[in-house]
């Protein structure tokens, strides 16, 4: 993390990315406070103002006002901000009369934390994950077919016939997982082999990247990371040239 | 007399001009930039989605309405009267039909637009006295919003004053209450697409887009 903050960084980073919705939100909200108690965090907190959706997204039109000119304590409260007081469930939104996305907005945010190197350590580590082994837990290919098939064969002594398909050409649906599920939950697997198989269905899990449903770069504003998670999926998907995507998370 | 032939004939165009074309750039700004920047509308555009939107908004059919009844019913009455009355008000209508484009409409009763404009100074009372006193409101408010709702009740006020002579004893306003609700009004026109009084044209493209990116999912919009 670097201790200096670059102004012109924060500044060229929220610009580019401030699209024609958020200029004309930032514009029109009317101070109406009907988001307030929309937001579990205000009701959670006692009814705290400092929690209400519309305040908490200030920070956008201050960092551009203050032309990004801001110390590491202002970007910290942000940080605790947007990490801590929102977690873009979009609620506000619904109740809002003219619809402000703050969730958003506040997803700008986090995007332009990450950018100056602010980000939780634990999303940090696992888009380094995603971008090296294609999956959050930092699985490898071959640990994760060898569970795979350690699942069928769990289960193929309690169901006889039972079949955990890698790689089935032309199935129905490829399935994913969260990556966690392999590393530390196979059970689960386990208990989704059983529904397949008695359900019938044609599914098939991939040996290669794209098993791994999570997203969690979404969750820091990296949409670059966050774009290749989904396309590993969509390539496997239309490799494998099935109809569906089961993503469970 | 000089400044009250400028307030009567070209700051009123001004204002109307301002307003207008203000409102029209407002409304372009956003077609244009979002048509590069939100590529997410366009990809998933739909009528149904904006006009149920809009219209669930327009009128007291939404979420808020059932979850703020008050506060939401006062927000459509408030509005209402913002309309009506400057434009269906019989004044106001002898004055375009002596105007140079002699246009005339059927104006509502004068005794209704008394009516309307005490409820609606009463309600803008509420809603600055809210502003103060609730910790919540105050918190995210910031100067222009206390100013804002005084700029919009001021041509209403000075207008109940005009029509009723209520402050005709008092010299200064008595002789100059014509020239004061005319420059009020103008201010209010002229800073509508300057702040967040624009939300009265934006308000439908941000109800269209969060109604599409909403109606998509299923969820209420």
């Amino acid at each position: 993390m670097s201790e200096e903050i670059k102004p012109d960084e924060i500044v060229n980073f929220l610009k580019p990315r401030l699209n024609a919705r958020f200029r004309m939100w930032l514009n029109i909200c009317a101070r109406c406070g009907l988001c307030a108690d929309t937001c579990h965090y205000y009701r959670a907190h006692g009814n705290d103002p400092k929690m209400i959706p519309s305040y908490k997204v200030r920070f956008l039109k201050e960092l551009l006002k203050k032309k990004g000119r801001v110390d590491r304590d202002y970007l910290q409260k942000v940080y605790d901000t947007v990490y801590h007081e929102c977690n873009m469930c979009r609620r506000c939104t619904l109740y809002c009369p003219f619809g402000i996305d703050i969730a958003l907005m506040i997803s700008l945010l986090r995007a332009m934390l990450f950018s100056q190197g602010i980000a939780p350590e634990g999303l940090v580590k696992a888009i380094d994950n995603y971008k090296e082994f294609g999956n959050q837990m930092a699985v490898t290919d071959e640990d994760w077919v060898d569970t795979v098939e350690w699942v069928e064969e769990e289960m193929a002594e309690e169901l006889v016939g039972l079949k955990v398909p890698i790689d089935k050409q032309g199935a129905k649906i490829i399935y994913t997982v969260n990556a966690r599920e392999p590393m530390f939950y196979p059970q689960d697997m386990m208990e989704v082999a059983k529904i397949f198989y008695v359900a019938g269905e044609d599914y098939t899990y991939s040996s290669k990247p794209g098993w791994d449903a999570t997203n969690l770069a979404m969750f820091c504003g990296d949409v670059k990371s966050s774009k290749l998670i989904v396309e590993n999926t969509f390539k496997r998907a239309e490799e494998l040239e099935v109809q569906q995507v089961a993503v469970t998370e | 007399m000089d400044f009250y032939l400028f307030v009567e004939g070209p700051l009123l165009w001004i204002a109307f001009m301002v307003f207008i074309i203000g409102s029209i750039l407002r409304a372009a700004m956003f077609l244009v930039v979002s048509t590069k920047k939100d590529q997410i509308i366009y990809q998933h555009f739909s009528w149904k989605y904006i006009f149920t939107s809009v219209g669930r908004w327009l009128l007291p059919l939404n979420k808020s309405v059932a979850k703020n009844p008050v506060y939401s019913i006062l927000g459509y009455i408030f509005h209402i009267c913002l309309v009506v009355v400057p434009i269906w008000l019989s004044g106001h209508i002898s004055l375009w039909e002596e105007s140079r484009f002699e246009w005339s409409w059927t104006p509502i009763p004068d005794g209704l637009a008394d009516w309307m404009t005490l409820i609606f100074l009463a309600i803008a009372l509420f809603f600055l006295l809210r502003r103060i006193f609730s910790a919540d409101i105050r918190l995210i408010s910031g100067f222009a919003d206390y100013l804002l709702i005084i700029i919009t009740a001021l041509p209403f006020l000075t207008g109940y004053f005009l029509t009723h002579g209520t402050l005709d004893e008092i010299g200064f306003f008595g002789d100059n209450m014509p020239l004061i609700h005319m420059l009020s009004g103008e201010i209010m026109l002229i800073l509508i697409p300057f702040t967040k009084l624009s939300h009265f044209i934006l308000f439908f493209f941000s109800r269209g887009a969060s109604g599409i990116e909403f109606g998509r999912r299923g969820y209420s919009i």
